[in-house]
Protein backbone atom coordinates (compact mmCIF):
# COMPACT_ATOMS: atom_id res chain seq x y z
CA UNK A 1 0.00 0.00 0.00
CA UNK A 2 1.36 3.40 -0.97
CA UNK A 3 2.57 5.48 1.97
CA UNK A 4 3.87 8.30 -0.17
CA UNK A 5 1.90 10.16 -2.83
CA UNK A 6 4.41 9.54 -5.63
CA UNK A 7 4.26 5.80 -4.93
CA UNK A 8 0.89 5.85 -6.74
CA UNK A 9 2.82 6.77 -9.88
CA UNK A 10 5.70 4.39 -9.24
CA UNK A 11 3.39 1.48 -8.56
CA UNK A 12 1.24 2.07 -11.66
CA UNK A 13 4.39 2.52 -13.73
CA UNK A 14 5.49 -0.91 -12.59
CA UNK A 15 2.13 -2.51 -13.33
CA UNK A 16 1.15 -0.66 -16.51
CA UNK A 17 4.34 0.93 -17.86
CA UNK A 18 3.06 1.53 -21.37
CA UNK A 19 -0.47 2.58 -20.52
CA UNK A 20 -1.42 6.19 -21.29
CA UNK A 21 -1.49 7.93 -17.92
CA UNK A 22 -2.16 11.46 -19.18
CA UNK A 23 -3.72 12.46 -22.49
CA UNK A 24 -3.55 16.12 -23.43
CA UNK A 25 -4.57 17.35 -26.88
CA UNK A 26 -2.56 15.42 -29.44
CA UNK A 27 0.01 14.29 -26.87
CA UNK A 28 -0.02 11.51 -24.34
CA UNK A 29 2.44 10.12 -21.82
CA UNK A 30 2.62 6.63 -20.40
CA UNK A 31 3.14 5.85 -16.74
CA UNK A 32 6.74 4.87 -17.48
CA UNK A 33 7.36 8.16 -19.30
CA UNK A 34 5.93 10.27 -16.48
CA UNK A 35 7.82 8.22 -13.92
CA UNK A 36 11.08 8.81 -15.82
CA UNK A 37 10.42 12.53 -16.38
CA UNK A 38 9.53 13.04 -12.72
CA UNK A 39 12.78 11.28 -11.75
CA UNK A 40 14.72 13.73 -13.91
CA UNK A 41 12.90 16.67 -12.32
CA UNK A 42 13.61 15.30 -8.83
CA UNK A 43 17.29 14.97 -9.68
CA UNK A 44 17.38 18.46 -11.17
CA UNK A 45 15.88 19.86 -7.96
CA UNK A 46 18.36 17.93 -5.82
CA UNK A 47 21.24 19.12 -8.00
CA UNK A 48 19.97 22.67 -7.50
CA UNK A 49 20.31 22.20 -3.75
CA UNK A 50 16.82 21.13 -2.68
CA UNK A 51 16.75 19.37 0.66
CA UNK A 52 14.00 17.38 2.36
CA UNK A 53 11.11 19.65 3.35
CA UNK A 54 12.07 22.54 1.06
CA UNK A 55 9.13 24.20 -0.59
CA UNK A 56 8.94 24.42 -4.39
CA UNK A 57 6.58 26.88 -6.03
CA UNK A 58 4.91 25.37 -9.11
CA UNK A 59 3.03 27.64 -11.49
CA UNK A 60 1.77 25.62 -14.42
CA UNK A 61 -1.51 24.93 -16.17
CA UNK A 62 -2.57 21.25 -16.29
CA UNK A 63 -0.22 19.36 -18.60
CA UNK A 64 1.99 16.30 -18.82
CA UNK A 65 4.89 18.43 -17.61
CA UNK A 66 2.84 19.74 -14.68
CA UNK A 67 2.01 16.20 -13.59
CA UNK A 68 5.69 15.19 -13.81
CA UNK A 69 6.74 18.33 -11.91
CA UNK A 70 4.31 17.53 -9.08
CA UNK A 71 5.55 13.99 -8.60
CA UNK A 72 9.15 15.12 -9.21
CA UNK A 73 9.01 17.60 -6.34
CA UNK A 74 7.63 14.87 -4.06
CA UNK A 75 10.25 12.31 -5.14
CA UNK A 76 12.97 14.82 -4.27
CA UNK A 77 11.52 15.18 -0.78
CA UNK A 78 10.20 18.65 -1.54
CA UNK A 79 6.90 20.24 -0.58
CA UNK A 80 4.81 21.17 -3.59
CA UNK A 81 3.30 24.67 -3.47
CA UNK A 82 1.08 24.81 -6.53
CA UNK A 83 -0.72 28.05 -7.20
CA UNK A 84 -3.20 29.42 -9.72
CA UNK A 85 -1.48 29.40 -13.11
CA UNK A 86 -2.86 32.88 -13.81
CA UNK A 87 -1.45 34.35 -10.59
CA UNK A 88 -0.15 37.88 -10.91
CA UNK A 89 3.48 38.67 -10.01
CA UNK A 90 2.23 40.22 -6.75
CA UNK A 91 0.28 37.09 -5.79
CA UNK A 92 3.07 34.70 -6.77
CA UNK A 93 5.50 36.86 -4.79
CA UNK A 94 3.29 36.55 -1.72
CA UNK A 95 3.10 32.74 -2.01
CA UNK A 96 6.87 32.50 -2.52
CA UNK A 97 7.63 34.69 0.48
CA UNK A 98 5.04 33.09 2.72
CA UNK A 99 6.06 29.52 1.91
CA UNK A 100 9.75 30.34 1.90
CA UNK A 101 10.18 28.67 -1.48
CA UNK A 102 13.61 29.20 -3.02
CA UNK A 103 12.92 27.31 -6.22
CA UNK A 104 10.03 27.59 -8.62
CA UNK A 105 8.98 25.69 -11.71
CA UNK A 106 7.19 27.73 -14.37
CA UNK A 107 5.30 26.73 -17.51
CA UNK A 108 5.88 28.74 -20.67
CA UNK A 109 2.90 31.03 -20.05
CA UNK A 110 3.74 31.49 -16.36
CA UNK A 111 7.38 32.24 -17.25
CA UNK A 112 6.27 35.11 -19.46
CA UNK A 113 3.87 36.42 -16.85
CA UNK A 114 6.17 36.09 -13.85
CA UNK A 115 9.55 36.92 -15.35
CA UNK A 116 11.56 38.87 -12.83
CA UNK A 117 9.98 37.28 -9.76
CA UNK A 118 12.40 37.42 -6.83
CA UNK A 119 13.34 33.76 -6.37
CA UNK A 120 16.92 32.45 -6.36
CA UNK A 121 16.30 29.50 -8.71
CA UNK A 122 13.79 29.23 -11.54
CA UNK A 123 13.22 26.15 -13.68
CA UNK A 124 11.53 27.56 -16.72
CA UNK A 125 9.89 26.05 -19.79
CA UNK A 126 10.43 29.36 -21.61
CA UNK A 127 13.69 31.15 -22.35
CA UNK A 128 13.78 34.04 -19.92
CA UNK A 129 16.45 36.44 -18.78
CA UNK A 130 15.77 36.38 -15.06
CA UNK A 131 16.87 39.03 -12.63
CA UNK A 132 20.43 39.75 -11.48
CA UNK A 133 21.79 36.95 -9.29
CA UNK A 134 18.95 34.63 -10.21
CA UNK A 135 19.76 31.18 -11.59
CA UNK A 136 17.60 30.15 -14.52
CA UNK A 137 17.57 26.44 -15.33
CA UNK A 138 16.04 25.71 -18.75
CA UNK A 139 13.51 22.87 -18.75
CA UNK A 140 15.32 21.42 -21.76
CA UNK A 141 18.32 20.67 -19.52
CA UNK A 142 16.26 17.78 -18.13
CA UNK A 143 17.35 15.78 -21.18
CA UNK A 144 20.86 15.47 -19.75
CA UNK A 145 19.72 14.40 -16.27
CA UNK A 146 19.55 10.64 -15.49
CA UNK A 147 16.01 9.24 -15.35
CA UNK A 148 16.54 6.74 -12.55
CA UNK A 149 14.80 7.38 -9.24
CA UNK A 150 16.85 9.35 -6.70
CA UNK A 151 17.48 7.61 -3.41
CA UNK A 152 15.57 9.82 -1.00
CA UNK A 153 14.18 8.38 2.22
CA UNK A 154 10.86 9.83 3.31
CA UNK A 155 8.13 8.76 5.65
CA UNK A 156 4.42 9.31 5.51
CA UNK A 157 4.57 12.19 7.97
CA UNK A 158 6.79 14.21 5.66
CA UNK A 159 5.07 17.28 4.27
CA UNK A 160 3.87 16.86 0.69
CA UNK A 161 1.99 20.03 -0.13
CA UNK A 162 1.09 23.50 1.00
CA UNK A 163 -2.17 24.52 -0.64
CA UNK A 164 -3.18 28.14 -0.33
CA UNK A 165 -6.75 28.95 0.52
CA UNK A 166 -8.40 32.28 1.12
CA UNK A 167 -8.49 33.21 4.76
CA UNK A 168 -11.10 35.27 6.55
CA UNK A 169 -8.36 37.66 7.60
CA UNK A 170 -7.46 38.54 4.04
CA UNK A 171 -4.17 36.97 3.08
CA UNK A 172 -4.38 33.41 1.78
CA UNK A 173 -3.31 30.77 4.29
CA UNK A 174 -1.14 27.77 3.45
CA UNK A 175 -2.81 24.47 4.30
CA UNK A 176 -0.08 22.00 5.26
CA UNK A 177 -0.71 18.44 4.12
CA UNK A 178 1.46 15.38 4.63
CA UNK A 179 1.85 12.35 2.41
CA UNK A 180 -0.32 10.47 4.92
CA UNK A 181 -3.08 13.09 4.63
CA UNK A 182 -3.16 12.89 0.84
CA UNK A 183 -2.74 9.11 0.60
CA UNK A 184 -5.57 8.37 3.02
CA UNK A 185 -7.94 10.75 1.24
CA UNK A 186 -7.00 9.34 -2.16
CA UNK A 187 -7.66 5.78 -0.97
CA UNK A 188 -11.05 6.74 0.45
CA UNK A 189 -12.14 8.42 -2.78
CA UNK A 190 -10.97 5.48 -4.93
CA UNK A 191 -12.94 3.21 -2.64
CA UNK A 192 -16.31 4.97 -2.70
CA UNK A 193 -16.14 5.82 -6.41
CA UNK A 194 -15.04 2.24 -7.15
CA UNK A 195 -12.26 3.43 -9.46
CA UNK A 196 -10.13 0.88 -11.30
CA UNK A 197 -7.58 0.75 -14.11
CA UNK A 198 -10.32 0.91 -16.75
CA UNK A 199 -11.32 4.38 -15.57
CA UNK A 200 -10.52 7.44 -17.63
CA UNK A 201 -11.50 10.82 -16.25
CA UNK A 202 -11.93 14.11 -18.08
CA UNK A 203 -10.08 16.72 -16.01
CA UNK A 204 -11.20 20.30 -16.65
CA UNK A 205 -10.49 21.35 -13.07
CA UNK A 206 -7.01 22.74 -12.38
CA UNK A 207 -4.61 20.48 -10.51
CA UNK A 208 -3.51 23.29 -8.18
CA UNK A 209 -7.02 23.05 -6.72
CA UNK A 210 -7.47 20.13 -4.30
CA UNK A 211 -10.54 18.77 -6.10
CA UNK A 212 -8.60 18.79 -9.39
CA UNK A 213 -5.62 17.15 -7.72
CA UNK A 214 -7.79 14.30 -6.42
CA UNK A 215 -8.63 13.42 -10.03
CA UNK A 216 -4.93 12.99 -10.74
CA UNK A 217 -3.98 11.08 -7.60
CA UNK A 218 -7.01 8.78 -7.56
CA UNK A 219 -6.53 7.75 -11.17
CA UNK A 220 -2.80 7.26 -10.69
CA UNK A 221 -3.55 5.08 -7.67
CA UNK A 222 -6.10 3.05 -9.65
CA UNK A 223 -3.87 2.83 -12.72
CA UNK A 224 -6.45 4.65 -14.85
CA UNK A 225 -5.99 7.56 -17.24
CA UNK A 226 -6.47 11.31 -16.97
CA UNK A 227 -7.60 13.34 -19.97
CA UNK A 228 -6.50 16.96 -19.59
CA UNK A 229 -8.54 19.67 -21.26
CA UNK A 230 -7.83 23.24 -20.16
CA UNK A 231 -10.32 24.75 -22.57
CA UNK A 232 -13.63 24.55 -20.78
CA UNK A 233 -14.14 28.05 -22.18
CA UNK A 234 -15.37 26.02 -25.14
CA UNK A 235 -17.52 23.43 -23.40
CA UNK A 236 -18.55 21.79 -26.66
CA UNK A 237 -14.95 20.91 -27.44
CA UNK A 238 -14.75 19.27 -23.99
CA UNK A 239 -17.98 17.33 -24.54
CA UNK A 240 -16.75 16.15 -27.94
CA UNK A 241 -13.48 15.00 -26.43
CA UNK A 242 -15.37 13.17 -23.67
CA UNK A 243 -17.17 11.23 -26.40
CA UNK A 244 -14.06 10.64 -28.55
CA UNK A 245 -11.89 9.53 -25.64
CA UNK A 246 -14.69 7.41 -24.19
CA UNK A 247 -14.16 8.88 -20.73
CA UNK A 248 -15.72 7.01 -17.83
CA UNK A 249 -15.75 9.87 -15.34
CA UNK A 250 -16.35 13.59 -15.15
CA UNK A 251 -15.91 16.04 -12.27
CA UNK A 252 -17.16 19.58 -11.96
CA UNK A 253 -18.10 22.44 -9.67
CA UNK A 254 -21.57 24.01 -9.85
CA UNK A 255 -20.59 26.49 -12.56
CA UNK A 256 -19.22 23.64 -14.70
CA UNK A 257 -22.62 21.97 -14.68
CA UNK A 258 -24.50 25.24 -15.16
CA UNK A 259 -22.51 25.81 -18.35
CA UNK A 260 -22.81 22.19 -19.50
CA UNK A 261 -26.55 22.03 -18.95
CA UNK A 262 -27.41 25.53 -20.17
CA UNK A 263 -24.96 26.39 -22.93
CA UNK A 264 -23.47 23.31 -24.48
CA UNK A 265 -24.20 20.21 -26.53
CA UNK A 266 -23.82 18.06 -23.38
CA UNK A 267 -27.50 17.13 -23.22
CA UNK A 268 -27.56 16.22 -26.91
CA UNK A 269 -24.37 14.17 -26.96
CA UNK A 270 -24.47 10.44 -26.18
CA UNK A 271 -21.69 9.45 -23.78
CA UNK A 272 -22.12 5.67 -23.53
CA UNK A 273 -18.82 5.14 -21.70
CA UNK A 274 -19.63 7.57 -18.89
CA UNK A 275 -19.84 5.57 -15.65
CA UNK A 276 -20.11 8.29 -13.01
CA UNK A 277 -20.08 12.06 -12.46
CA UNK A 278 -18.93 13.93 -9.34
CA UNK A 279 -19.83 17.40 -8.13
CA UNK A 280 -18.16 19.34 -5.33
CA UNK A 281 -16.84 22.86 -4.81
CA UNK A 282 -19.94 24.36 -3.22
CA UNK A 283 -23.64 23.78 -3.05
CA UNK A 284 -25.34 23.44 -6.41
CA UNK A 285 -28.86 24.79 -6.82
CA UNK A 286 -31.23 21.85 -6.21
CA UNK A 287 -33.07 22.62 -9.46
CA UNK A 288 -29.85 22.24 -11.45
CA UNK A 289 -28.95 19.05 -9.57
CA UNK A 290 -32.38 17.66 -10.40
CA UNK A 291 -31.99 18.49 -14.09
CA UNK A 292 -28.54 16.93 -14.14
CA UNK A 293 -29.79 13.73 -12.48
CA UNK A 294 -32.66 13.52 -14.94
CA UNK A 295 -30.30 13.95 -17.85
CA UNK A 296 -27.72 11.45 -16.56
CA UNK A 297 -30.34 8.74 -16.10
CA UNK A 298 -28.54 5.56 -15.01
CA UNK A 299 -25.17 7.31 -14.64
CA UNK A 300 -24.71 8.02 -10.91
CA UNK A 301 -23.99 11.54 -9.68
CA UNK A 302 -21.82 11.73 -6.56
CA UNK A 303 -22.42 14.99 -4.68
CA UNK A 304 -19.44 15.57 -2.42
CA UNK A 305 -18.29 18.01 0.23
CA UNK A 306 -14.89 18.85 1.59
CA UNK A 307 -12.30 21.45 2.34
CA UNK A 308 -8.71 22.15 1.42
CA UNK A 309 -7.99 21.61 5.13
CA UNK A 310 -9.26 18.03 4.71
CA UNK A 311 -6.95 17.24 1.77
CA UNK A 312 -10.12 17.61 -0.28
CA UNK A 313 -12.88 15.28 0.69
CA UNK A 314 -14.99 14.86 3.85
CA UNK A 315 -18.36 13.51 2.76
CA UNK A 316 -20.17 12.07 -0.23
CA UNK A 317 -23.81 11.40 -0.92
CA UNK A 318 -24.45 7.88 -2.18
CA UNK A 319 -26.07 8.48 -5.58
CA UNK A 320 -29.03 6.19 -4.91
CA UNK A 321 -29.98 8.29 -1.87
CA UNK A 322 -29.58 11.51 -3.86
CA UNK A 323 -32.16 10.21 -6.29
CA UNK A 324 -34.40 8.60 -3.68
CA UNK A 325 -34.73 11.04 -0.81
CA UNK A 326 -31.66 13.12 0.08
CA UNK A 327 -31.46 15.88 -2.53
CA UNK A 328 -29.86 18.86 -0.77
CA UNK A 329 -27.74 16.74 1.59
CA UNK A 330 -23.94 16.59 1.43
CA UNK A 331 -24.17 12.97 2.50
CA UNK A 332 -22.21 10.86 4.93
CA UNK A 333 -18.54 10.83 5.93
CA UNK A 334 -16.10 9.14 3.56
CA UNK A 335 -14.37 5.98 4.83
CA UNK A 336 -12.04 6.67 7.77
CA UNK A 337 -13.43 10.14 8.52
CA UNK A 338 -15.84 11.22 11.23
CA UNK A 339 -17.99 14.30 10.85
CA UNK A 340 -19.98 15.75 13.73
CA UNK A 341 -22.15 18.81 14.30
CA UNK A 342 -20.92 20.66 17.39
CA UNK A 343 -21.50 23.85 19.33
CA UNK A 344 -18.72 26.41 19.84
CA UNK A 345 -17.50 24.55 22.96
CA UNK A 346 -17.16 21.32 21.00
CA UNK A 347 -20.22 19.54 22.36
CA UNK A 348 -21.90 17.30 19.83
CA UNK A 349 -25.41 18.46 19.03
CA UNK A 350 -28.54 16.37 18.66
CA UNK A 351 -29.97 15.42 15.27
CA UNK A 352 -31.59 18.40 13.61
CA UNK A 353 -29.74 21.01 15.63
CA UNK A 354 -27.65 23.47 13.61
CA UNK A 355 -24.01 23.87 14.59
CA UNK A 356 -20.42 23.78 13.38
CA UNK A 357 -19.50 21.03 10.93
CA UNK A 358 -16.36 19.46 12.46
CA UNK A 359 -14.27 16.56 11.24
CA UNK A 360 -11.57 14.17 12.38
CA UNK A 361 -9.60 11.71 10.33
CA UNK A 362 -6.25 10.92 8.73
CA UNK A 363 -6.91 13.48 5.98
CA UNK A 364 -7.06 16.54 8.25
CA UNK A 365 -4.27 19.10 7.71
CA UNK A 366 -1.36 19.63 10.08
CA UNK A 367 -2.24 23.33 10.32
CA UNK A 368 -1.74 26.57 8.43
CA UNK A 369 1.84 27.25 7.40
CA UNK A 370 3.58 29.32 10.06
CA UNK A 371 0.29 30.64 11.37
CA UNK A 372 -0.36 29.22 14.87
CA UNK A 373 -3.13 31.71 15.54
CA UNK A 374 -5.26 30.68 12.56
CA UNK A 375 -4.35 27.03 13.13
CA UNK A 376 -5.65 27.22 16.70
CA UNK A 377 -8.95 28.62 15.42
CA UNK A 378 -9.40 25.80 12.89
CA UNK A 379 -7.94 22.78 14.71
CA UNK A 380 -9.68 22.17 18.01
CA UNK A 381 -9.31 19.15 20.31
CA UNK A 382 -12.53 17.88 18.73
CA UNK A 383 -11.25 18.21 15.18
CA UNK A 384 -11.24 20.52 12.21
CA UNK A 385 -13.79 23.29 12.43
CA UNK A 386 -14.74 23.72 8.79
CA UNK A 387 -16.44 27.09 9.16
CA UNK A 388 -19.60 25.64 7.66
CA UNK A 389 -22.83 25.40 9.58
CA UNK A 390 -25.21 22.50 9.25
CA UNK A 391 -27.16 19.69 10.83
CA UNK A 392 -27.52 15.94 10.71
CA UNK A 393 -30.75 14.07 10.14
CA UNK A 394 -31.79 10.93 12.02
CA UNK A 395 -29.98 8.71 9.51
CA UNK A 396 -26.73 10.64 9.87
CA UNK A 397 -26.98 12.52 6.56
CA UNK A 398 -25.50 16.00 6.74
CA UNK A 399 -27.07 19.19 5.46
CA UNK A 400 -25.33 22.56 5.12
CA UNK A 401 -27.17 25.67 6.17
CA UNK A 402 -24.53 28.35 5.67
CA UNK A 403 -21.04 29.58 6.32
CA UNK A 404 -19.85 31.12 9.51
CA UNK A 405 -17.08 33.01 7.80
CA UNK A 406 -17.54 35.92 5.47
CA UNK A 407 -16.30 34.19 2.33
CA UNK A 408 -17.30 34.29 -1.30
CA UNK A 409 -17.60 31.15 -3.38
CA UNK A 410 -16.82 32.17 -6.93
CA UNK A 411 -17.17 29.22 -9.24
CA UNK A 412 -15.39 26.54 -7.23
CA UNK A 413 -12.98 28.96 -5.61
CA UNK A 414 -13.23 30.33 -2.12
CA UNK A 415 -12.25 33.99 -2.06
CA UNK A 416 -11.93 36.29 0.90
CA UNK A 417 -13.68 39.63 0.37
CA UNK A 418 -11.04 41.07 2.68
CA UNK A 419 -8.29 40.24 0.20
CA UNK A 420 -10.09 42.27 -2.48
CA UNK A 421 -10.98 45.06 -0.05
CA UNK A 422 -7.34 45.27 1.03
CA UNK A 423 -6.27 45.70 -2.58
CA UNK A 424 -8.88 48.43 -3.11
CA UNK A 425 -7.75 50.35 -0.04
CA UNK A 426 -4.07 49.87 -0.91
CA UNK A 427 -4.72 51.81 -4.13
CA UNK A 428 -4.88 55.00 -2.09
CA UNK A 429 -7.87 56.05 -4.19
CA UNK A 430 -10.66 55.07 -1.79
CA UNK A 431 -11.05 55.48 1.92
CA UNK A 432 -13.59 52.73 2.39
CA UNK A 433 -14.30 49.58 0.45
CA UNK A 434 -16.60 46.63 0.91
CA UNK A 435 -16.89 43.56 -1.27
CA UNK A 436 -19.94 41.35 -1.18
CA UNK A 437 -21.15 38.44 -3.29
CA UNK A 438 -23.70 39.19 -5.98
CA UNK A 439 -25.76 36.12 -6.90
CA UNK A 440 -24.76 34.77 -10.30
CA UNK A 441 -26.42 32.02 -12.26
CA UNK A 442 -23.17 30.47 -13.48
CA UNK A 443 -20.65 31.13 -10.73
CA UNK A 444 -22.96 31.03 -7.68
CA UNK A 445 -21.70 34.50 -6.84
CA UNK A 446 -19.35 37.14 -8.19
CA UNK A 447 -17.62 39.97 -6.32
CA UNK A 448 -19.37 43.34 -6.23
CA UNK A 449 -17.36 46.26 -4.88
CA UNK A 450 -18.64 49.32 -3.02
CA UNK A 451 -16.05 52.07 -2.81
CA UNK A 452 -16.03 55.54 -1.33
CA UNK A 453 -13.41 57.73 -3.09
CA UNK A 454 -11.00 59.83 -1.08
CA UNK A 455 -11.38 62.66 -3.56
CA UNK A 456 -14.57 62.43 -5.60
CA UNK A 457 -13.38 65.09 -8.01
CA UNK A 458 -10.23 63.31 -9.14
CA UNK A 459 -11.48 59.74 -8.67
CA UNK A 460 -11.14 57.60 -11.78
CA UNK A 461 -12.83 54.18 -11.57
CA UNK A 462 -10.87 52.85 -14.53
CA UNK A 463 -7.61 53.53 -12.72
CA UNK A 464 -8.89 51.66 -9.68
CA UNK A 465 -9.94 48.71 -11.84
CA UNK A 466 -6.50 48.66 -13.44
CA UNK A 467 -4.83 48.78 -10.03
CA UNK A 468 -6.80 45.76 -8.82
CA UNK A 469 -6.32 43.90 -12.09
CA UNK A 470 -2.57 44.11 -11.74
CA UNK A 471 -2.63 42.64 -8.24
CA UNK A 472 -5.33 39.99 -8.16
CA UNK A 473 -6.09 37.02 -10.39
CA UNK A 474 -9.07 37.46 -12.72
CA UNK A 475 -11.69 35.62 -10.69
CA UNK A 476 -11.13 38.07 -7.82
CA UNK A 477 -11.79 41.18 -9.93
CA UNK A 478 -15.07 42.81 -8.94
CA UNK A 479 -17.65 42.38 -11.71
CA UNK A 480 -19.93 45.10 -10.38
CA UNK A 481 -18.87 48.48 -9.07
CA UNK A 482 -20.74 50.95 -6.93
CA UNK A 483 -19.10 54.31 -6.24
CA UNK A 484 -20.70 55.84 -3.16
CA UNK A 485 -20.06 58.75 -0.83
CA UNK A 486 -19.99 56.52 2.22
CA UNK A 487 -20.76 52.92 3.12
CA UNK A 488 -23.67 52.02 5.40
CA UNK A 489 -22.57 51.32 8.99
CA UNK A 490 -23.85 49.32 11.91
CA UNK A 491 -24.17 51.02 15.31
CA UNK A 492 -20.76 49.54 16.15
CA UNK A 493 -19.28 51.49 13.25
CA UNK A 494 -18.61 48.35 11.23
CA UNK A 495 -19.62 48.34 7.59
CA UNK A 496 -23.12 46.92 7.26
CA UNK A 497 -22.54 44.23 4.65
CA UNK A 498 -26.04 42.83 5.13
CA UNK A 499 -27.46 46.14 3.89
CA UNK A 500 -25.22 45.98 0.84
CA UNK A 501 -26.20 42.38 0.15
CA UNK A 502 -29.87 43.29 0.38
CA UNK A 503 -29.31 46.17 -2.03
CA UNK A 504 -27.66 43.79 -4.45
CA UNK A 505 -30.46 41.25 -4.15
CA UNK A 506 -32.94 44.01 -4.95
CA UNK A 507 -30.82 44.97 -7.98
CA UNK A 508 -30.75 41.37 -9.20
CA UNK A 509 -34.52 41.02 -8.76
CA UNK A 510 -35.38 44.15 -10.72
CA UNK A 511 -32.73 43.52 -13.40
CA UNK B 1 -15.70 44.80 -40.70
CA UNK B 2 -13.13 47.09 -39.11
CA UNK B 3 -15.89 48.67 -37.04
CA UNK B 4 -17.14 45.32 -35.79
CA UNK B 5 -13.61 44.38 -34.86
CA UNK B 6 -13.20 47.64 -32.94
CA UNK B 7 -16.49 47.14 -31.09
CA UNK B 8 -15.58 43.59 -30.09
CA UNK B 9 -12.08 44.62 -29.04
CA UNK B 10 -13.45 47.46 -26.96
CA UNK B 11 -15.86 45.13 -25.16
CA UNK B 12 -13.05 42.70 -24.37
CA UNK B 13 -10.76 45.49 -23.24
CA UNK B 14 -13.35 47.02 -20.93
CA UNK B 15 -14.63 43.79 -19.46
CA UNK B 16 -11.71 41.42 -19.26
CA UNK B 17 -8.52 43.40 -18.97
CA UNK B 18 -9.82 46.44 -17.13
CA UNK B 19 -7.27 48.88 -18.40
CA UNK B 20 -4.24 46.70 -17.66
CA UNK B 21 -1.33 48.23 -19.48
CA UNK B 22 0.61 44.95 -19.71
CA UNK B 23 -2.01 43.17 -21.81
CA UNK B 24 -2.54 43.80 -25.49
CA UNK B 25 -5.20 42.29 -27.70
CA UNK B 26 -3.74 40.80 -30.86
CA UNK B 27 -6.61 39.95 -33.24
CA UNK B 28 -4.80 36.78 -34.29
CA UNK B 29 -3.95 35.49 -30.82
CA UNK B 30 -6.16 33.19 -28.72
CA UNK B 31 -8.08 35.11 -26.07
CA UNK B 32 -8.08 31.96 -23.95
CA UNK B 33 -4.42 30.98 -24.20
CA UNK B 34 -3.37 34.57 -23.52
CA UNK B 35 -5.38 34.50 -20.31
CA UNK B 36 -7.75 37.31 -21.31
CA UNK B 37 -10.96 35.25 -21.22
CA UNK B 38 -12.06 32.17 -19.29
CA UNK B 39 -15.13 29.98 -19.57
CA UNK B 40 -17.52 32.51 -18.10
CA UNK B 41 -15.83 35.26 -20.11
CA UNK B 42 -16.74 33.46 -23.31
CA UNK B 43 -20.36 33.28 -22.21
CA UNK B 44 -20.38 36.95 -21.26
CA UNK B 45 -18.98 37.76 -24.68
CA UNK B 46 -21.66 35.66 -26.35
CA UNK B 47 -24.40 37.42 -24.41
CA UNK B 48 -22.92 40.74 -25.48
CA UNK B 49 -22.72 39.71 -29.14
CA UNK B 50 -26.33 38.48 -29.07
CA UNK B 51 -27.58 41.72 -27.54
CA UNK B 52 -25.43 44.11 -29.56
CA UNK B 53 -25.80 42.56 -32.98
CA UNK B 54 -29.27 41.10 -32.47
CA UNK B 55 -28.21 37.56 -33.31
CA UNK B 56 -28.71 34.16 -31.71
CA UNK B 57 -25.60 32.11 -31.02
CA UNK B 58 -26.53 28.43 -30.95
CA UNK B 59 -24.87 26.10 -28.42
CA UNK B 60 -23.29 24.23 -31.34
CA UNK B 61 -21.61 27.48 -32.40
CA UNK B 62 -19.72 27.91 -29.11
CA UNK B 63 -16.53 26.53 -30.61
CA UNK B 64 -12.97 27.86 -30.90
CA UNK B 65 -13.32 28.35 -34.66
CA UNK B 66 -15.94 31.03 -33.95
CA UNK B 67 -14.71 32.62 -30.74
CA UNK B 68 -11.04 31.93 -30.11
CA UNK B 69 -9.62 35.21 -31.46
CA UNK B 70 -10.97 38.63 -32.36
CA UNK B 71 -10.58 37.77 -36.05
CA UNK B 72 -12.47 34.50 -35.56
CA UNK B 73 -15.27 36.42 -33.84
CA UNK B 74 -15.46 38.97 -36.66
CA UNK B 75 -15.57 36.22 -39.31
CA UNK B 76 -18.24 34.39 -37.31
CA UNK B 77 -20.33 37.56 -37.03
CA UNK B 78 -20.08 37.94 -40.78
CA UNK B 79 -21.63 34.49 -41.27
CA UNK B 80 -24.43 35.72 -39.02
CA UNK B 81 -25.07 38.63 -41.34
CA UNK B 82 -23.25 41.25 -39.31
CA UNK B 83 -21.22 43.35 -41.72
Amino acid sequence: MARLVHEFLVSSSREHPHKAAVLHGDRSASYAEIDALSNRIARMLLNAGLTRGDRVLVVMENSIENVAAYYGVLKAGGVCVEIHDRSTPAEAGYYARNSGARICILSKAASRRLEGMELPIVISMETIQGSPGQRIIPWDDLGSVPDSAPDIQLDENDLAAIVYTSGSTGNPKGVVLTHANLCSNTRAIVSYLGLNDADRVMAVLPFYYVYGKTLLNTHFMAGGSVVVNNRFAFPNAVVKEMAEREVTGFAGVPSTFAILMNRSIFTKTPLPSLRYVTQAGGAMAPALTRRLIDHLGDVPLFVMYGATEASARLTYLPPERLVKDKLGSIGIPIPGVEVAVRDDAGNELADGEVGNICATGPNIMQGYWQDPEETAKALKPWGLVTGDLGHKDAEGFLFLTGRKKDMLKIGGERVSPKEIEDALIASGMVHEAAVVGRPDELLSEVPAAYVAPIDEGSFDLESLKAYVAERLAGHKHPRFWHVVKALPKKPSGKIDKEALKNELLHEVRVA
Amino acid sequence: MADVSAVVTQFIRENFIAGRSDVTIDPEVSLIESGIMDSTGVLELVEYLEATFDIKVEDEELVPENLETVNNIVTFLKTKGVA
